[in-house]
């Protein structure tokens, strides 16, 4: 899934992939809201736990990711977030490694800041009860699009594309499914007990 | 009150610790010239949908097998060489093992007469038997006796013992892999602790800045 091992990918798509992170994370850094701060941490250590409930799922195992959730709450400064947790998930269990650990945050990141762009206005522009429907939207698009990229990734470093797609299209849909309706449960849970953290976070990263 | 969400969720993934992982790992042993293995997602759950590669040291081919649905396989080796087992799911889960020439070497020593015991003779004892039988005769060689050279042994019976040894090791050698790769309480625990303390640092570095500027 999203970890994707060392030794599987080639040198150019490790080397690009590391760039493209650096290059993200010091955007971040810049533009860190140091208020999104625990916010951060608290999120960063869900899904850097989040990877130890995995379900098998075809010739594959799965488990949630997160990043349409931490996209939307924490815009930009979700990629240093994700990529603490993937290092400490690469150091401690072992998932992923030190030289994928760029590819794996570029997979991960760029979904969340997709979400950050595209869903996070809206969540102040919609009525506060279809809020909902916006962390359906963002946990369902950060699965699909980390998806595509792993695939990506899979088929530049000339991975045979095809078993590789086909294990994907299974299993991607369903996890993201699933994922969307976790978001929207936990967005909606926010929009009863806390809903300026939902506002807080749409204004924000505008 | 406004955290309690992701707070609640991270407290039931640390409730349902051994939850199955996400590490794919292969892992074999010989057994004569059978090569025994399983592909499995740290935590147990078999990867029965993976596809085990058969190498041989120079990354040639030698087949591909499809696991059960436990995850488990088995491929008779046809040659004392290094075998190399690649396992993936297709995308892009991986795993290797790799069985040493060497472990093989009993199971293709120069064929000889078949064993002259008779088959009878052990196959009534129990497996976990501690005893040694007392028919063994090593104990009452003297010091000063030729010490007992291996080629002395017939290498069928050296096959055997080592085919039941590996029988018997099998499980315990597959439980001590798996168990290396567990994720422990105090991994989970100590990686929080980590995204905390950086937190800390972050929040600390912000402070002194502001301090300076004041």
């Amino acid at each position: 899934m999203a970890h994707i091992p060392e030794g599987v990918l080639t040198a150019p798509v490790l080397i690009g992939g590391g760039l493209a992170s650096v290059g993200l994370l010091a955007v971040a850094l810049r533009r860190l809201d140091y208020d999104h701060l625990p916010r951060a941490a608290v999120l960063s250590a869900a899904l850097f736990v989040s990877s130890l409930i995995s379900v098998p799922l075809g010739p594959t195992s799965v488990h949630l990711l997160l990043n349409g959730f931490m996209g939307l709450l924490l815009g930009w400064t979700a990629v240093p977030a994700i990529l603490v947790a993937l290092a400490l998930q690469a150091a401690f269990f072992g998932f992923g490694g030190p030289l994928v650990l760029g590819v794996n945050t570029l997979n991960m990141a760029l979904p969340a800041l997709v979400c950050a762009w595209v869903l996070a206005p809206a969540l102040g522009r919609v009525r506060p009860a279809r809020r909902v429907w916006i962390g359906f939207a963002a946990g369902f698009l950060g699965v699909m699009l980390t998806g595509g990229l792993v695939a990506a990734t899979l088929a530049l470093s000339g991975e045979p594309f095809r078993p590789a797609a086909q294990v994907l299209l299974l299993t991607y849909p369903p996890l993201a499914l699933v994922e969307g309706l976790v978001t929207a449960t936990i967005v909606g849970f926010l929009q009863r007990v806390a809903p300026e953290l939902l506002s807080t976070g749409a204004r924000s990263h505008v | 009150m406004s955290r309690t969400s992701p707070v609640w969720f991270l407290l039931l993934a640390l409730m349902s610790q051994p939850a199955l992982a996400h590490k794919l790992k292969v892992f074999a042993q010989t057994e004569g010239d059978w090569i025994r293995g399983r592909a499995y997602f740290v935590g147990g759950a078999g990867a029965g949908g993976a596809r085990v590669e058969v190498q041989d040291s120079e990354g040639r081919v030698l087949a591909e097998l499809t696991p059960a649905d436990d995850g488990s396989f088995a491929y008779r080796a046809l040659a004392p060489v290094e075998h190399r087992l690649v396992a993936r799911t297709g995308d892009g889960h991986g795993a290797r093992w790799t069985i040493a020439g060497e472990t093989l070497q009993g199971a293709f020593s120069p064929p000889t007469t078949p064993p002259a015991a008779d088959p009878s003779d052990d196959s009534g004892l129990p497996p976990t038997r501690t005893q040694p039988p007392a028919d063994i005769p090593a104990p009452q060689v003297p010091l000063d006796h030729d010490p007992v050279a291996p080629q002395t042994f017939d290498p069928a019976l050296i096959g055997a013992i080592e085919q039941a040894l590996a029988r018997q090791t099998h499980p315990l050698a597959e439980r001590l892999n798996a168990l290396e790769e567990r994720v422990r309480f105090q991994d989970v625990l100590g990686g929080i602790g980590y995204i905390l303390g950086l937190t800390g640092l972050a929040l600390w570095w912000r402070c002194r800045r502001a301090g300076e500027r004041a």
